[in-house]
């Protein structure tokens, strides 16, 4: 949920439920205000019905009646109340309906006879006053409360412009793009300090981060040189021609060690690169045809090994990556299934729309799928391979977020990658 | 051909000017920027070649400097930097060729040998040796006059050895050059077996002499007995 939403509905809610009890309060304040008054008018009456009565000599009968609502009955039995107001209701013949009424009941005596009067006055109007009166403050307040959550956004949204401003920033902000975070000024010093703090967090991870990519670089290129230099001695030594077998051997031998050593840097330094992805530009690449282009130039291996090779293109398929890194990603597959291949067997690449499986024949029996993405981990112990081809394919695998599978069945290794999961 | 070696490790420096001699190249050396600007200018070559990371300077600047001053040069870059990059920046700026420290002597000099093929256009480009006639522009080989089919590994294998005629070349060479990175070298060293014994075997059928000489255990060596 968004904070603006998140606090508008907190006031909203809290607005609201005061309200309800503010509109409760008041209404009954109003009736209470209103009885009071109407109260008074009915004293001020019995007072007159009291003194005309007492004015009127014994003897003679009742006083007119005002036109107005006066109940008067003889006390029989001293049953009757004192004195008391109340609320009643009393059917309306003229408008043939039940209204409201206040009514004062009083006992007074006339010609020796104790009377109860009961009088009464009409609440109609009243109601009606107190009902527009609820209703026009009822209005006023949804008004008021409308109108300071409009108020409330429109001033948030303006005091956090910054912020969004800021995470939306922060959330394009790529540490292997040289280009520095630029954030906004603010005249809220919260925001000002959370700019500053991001900045000095962010600098210095891109330092760091640059400090480490000179680092594997530094190192790479200081471990190749000695490397050139031995391998270059040696490959002089080779060509002087007064060297025993045994020596030239020696020479030989350890030429290739440097030459392995060599890979190996190379090769660590590539994944070091990747898991730093220094590898940010793509391009949508065809597997099939990467794919076709490495089979072509390991036809040496798959002739020797007799291997039948199965291209099936069920759907076109692109995938949007780093062309270097694709080409080591689908290498690696395939120079992996050939490797690990019988004589006489069989390699198959099925290209999906988002997928793609690329299956071999092999040893008889499963591998586990945790150790084989391990790094230096060899199936065979014969074989002269560094045993990082298959962490390399993870690893570019992960920076791009496919997913990468291995399954085995019916005598066929099958590697799956999806790539419909890919991180744009 | 007159070769300026820019490089700042002297051992490395002095093993290719080594190995360039004995084919008859005439080689300076400079182990800086300053010093290889200043041979530049006082100095012709024909080809050049050049460490990217030196200490007082970078190898592009210097191909740049070339570049600007119009002087045709073959130029060929040596790095310890591996990334494609890297690769396209050098090549972009005019470079010839890329070569990835460690590399092999005998990859330099085949470089070396055909930049300088492309460079020498007006004369003619064939390379012969003995009765062998190889024209590189059209991938075609002659024995005795006689065109000689051969597939691309093994018409590769001839060019690589005779433009290392007389050397000893390594097995994990041979494999550098015809694969590249594709193949791993422990992988391929059947492979080139098999096409040595390919390529012996068509050489010989059209009357050629057998230079291919196997130095046991280490590699091949292309010679005149």
């Amino acid at each position: 949920m968004k904070l603006q939403t998140k606090t508008s509905l907190n006031f909203l809610t809290f607005t609201l439920f005061v309200f309800l009890l503010g509109i409760i309060a008041f209404y009954f304040l109003l009736r209470l205000q209103v009885n009071q008054n109407i109260n008074v008018e009915l004293e001020k009456r019995k007072n007159n019905i009291l003194e005309e009565i007492s004015s009127v000599s014994s003897g003679t009968k009742l006083p007119p009646n005002h036109n107005e609502k006066i109940l008067m009955n003889k006390i029989q039995d001293g049953s009757y109340p004192e004195m008391y107001y109340g609320d009643t209701i009393i059917f309306d013949h003229g408008k043939q309906k039940f209204t409201p009424y206040r009514q004062l009941g009083f006992e007074a005596e006339f010609n020796d006879q104790q009377y109860y009067i009961q009088i009464f006055k009409s609440l109609e109007e009243t109601d009606n006053l107190i009902i527009r009166i609820f209703l026009i403050m009822t209005v006023l307040v949804i008004l008021i409360i409308i109108t300071l959550l409009i108020m409330n956004n429109f001033t948030s949204r303006y005091a956090w412009k910054v912020f969004y401003d800021t995470i939306g920033k922060l959330s394009t902000y790529d540490v292997t793009i040289k280009k520095e975070l630029d954030l906004k000024q603010s005249d809220v010093k919260e925001f000002d300090d959370l700019n500053r703090v991001l900045l000095r967090m962010t600098k210095k991870i891109k330092n760091d981060y640059i400090n480490l990519k000179e680092f594997t670089e530094n190192a790479s290129h200081e471990i190749q040189t000695p490397l050139a230099i031995i391998n270059s001695k040696m490959e002089l030594l080779l060509q002087s021609g007064d060297l025993t077998d045994k020596q030239l051997k020696s020479v030989a031998d350890t030429h290739d060690a440097a030459n392995r050593l060599s890979r190996l840097n190379k090769t660590l330094l590539l994944l070091a690169k990747i898991e730093n992805r220094q590898f940010p530009d793509s391009s949508p690449l065809e597997p099939e045809k990467i794919i076709q282009k490495q089979l072509d130039q390991l036809e040496d291996l798959t002739f020797s090994k007799k291997l039948a090779v199965e291209i099936q293109k069920k759907e076109d398929c692109l995938v949007q990556m780093n062309p270097y890194l694709g080409e080591i990603l689908f290498s690696n597959l395939v120079k992996n299934a050939i490797r690990h291949n019988m004589e006489g067997g069989k390699l198959e690449v099925d290209i999906m729309n988002k997928s793609l499986v690329i299956s071999n024949t092999g040893s008889q029996q499963e591998l586990r799928e945790e150790d084989l993405f391990k790094r230096f981990y060899k199936a065979s112990k014969s074989s002269e391979s560094l045993g990082l081809g298959l962490s390399i394919v993870q690893k570019i695998a992960e920076v791009y977020g496919f997913t990468l599978s291995y399954k085995y069945k019916e005598g066929m290794h099958a590697f799956t990658i999806d790539f419909s999961s890919a991180q744009v | 051909m007159k070769i300026l070696i820019i490089e700042d490790e002297v051992n490395l420096a002095n093993s290719i000017e080594e190995y360039l001699e004995v084919e008859g190249h005439v080689c300076e050396l400079a182990y800086n920027f300053g010093e290889a600007k200043e041979k530049i200018i006082s100095h012709q070559y024909d080809c050049m070649v050049v460490d990217i990371n030196l200490p007082d300077g970078s190898g592009l600047d210097l191909i740049s400097y070339i570049k600007e001053q119009n002087i045709s040069y073959g130029i060929i870059i040596i790095s310890a930097r591996n990334s494609l990059e890297n690769r396209i920046e050098g090549l972009e700026i005019g470079a010839d060729s890329y070569l990835t420290k460690p590399f092999h002597l005998a990859e330099l000099n085949a470089q070396l040998k055909s930049i300088n093929r492309r460079m020498n256009f007006g004369g003619t480009n064939d390379i012969v040796f003995n009765e062998i006639k190889l024209l590189p522009d059209e991938f075609k080989v002659f024995i005795h006059q006689k065109e000689l089919i051969l597939t691309r590994k093994e018409y590769d294998l001839l060019l690589f050895f005779i433009s290392n005629k007389n050397k000893v070349i390594t097995k994990t060479g041979l494999a550098e050059h015809l694969w590249g990175d594709y193949m791993d070298s422990a992988d391929s060293f059947d492979f080139i077996y098999t096409h040595i014994k390919n390529l012996r075997k068509k050489l010989l059928s059209m009357g050629c002499s057998d230079y291919i000489k196997t130095v046991y255990r280490v590699g091949y060596k292309f010679e005149e007995n």
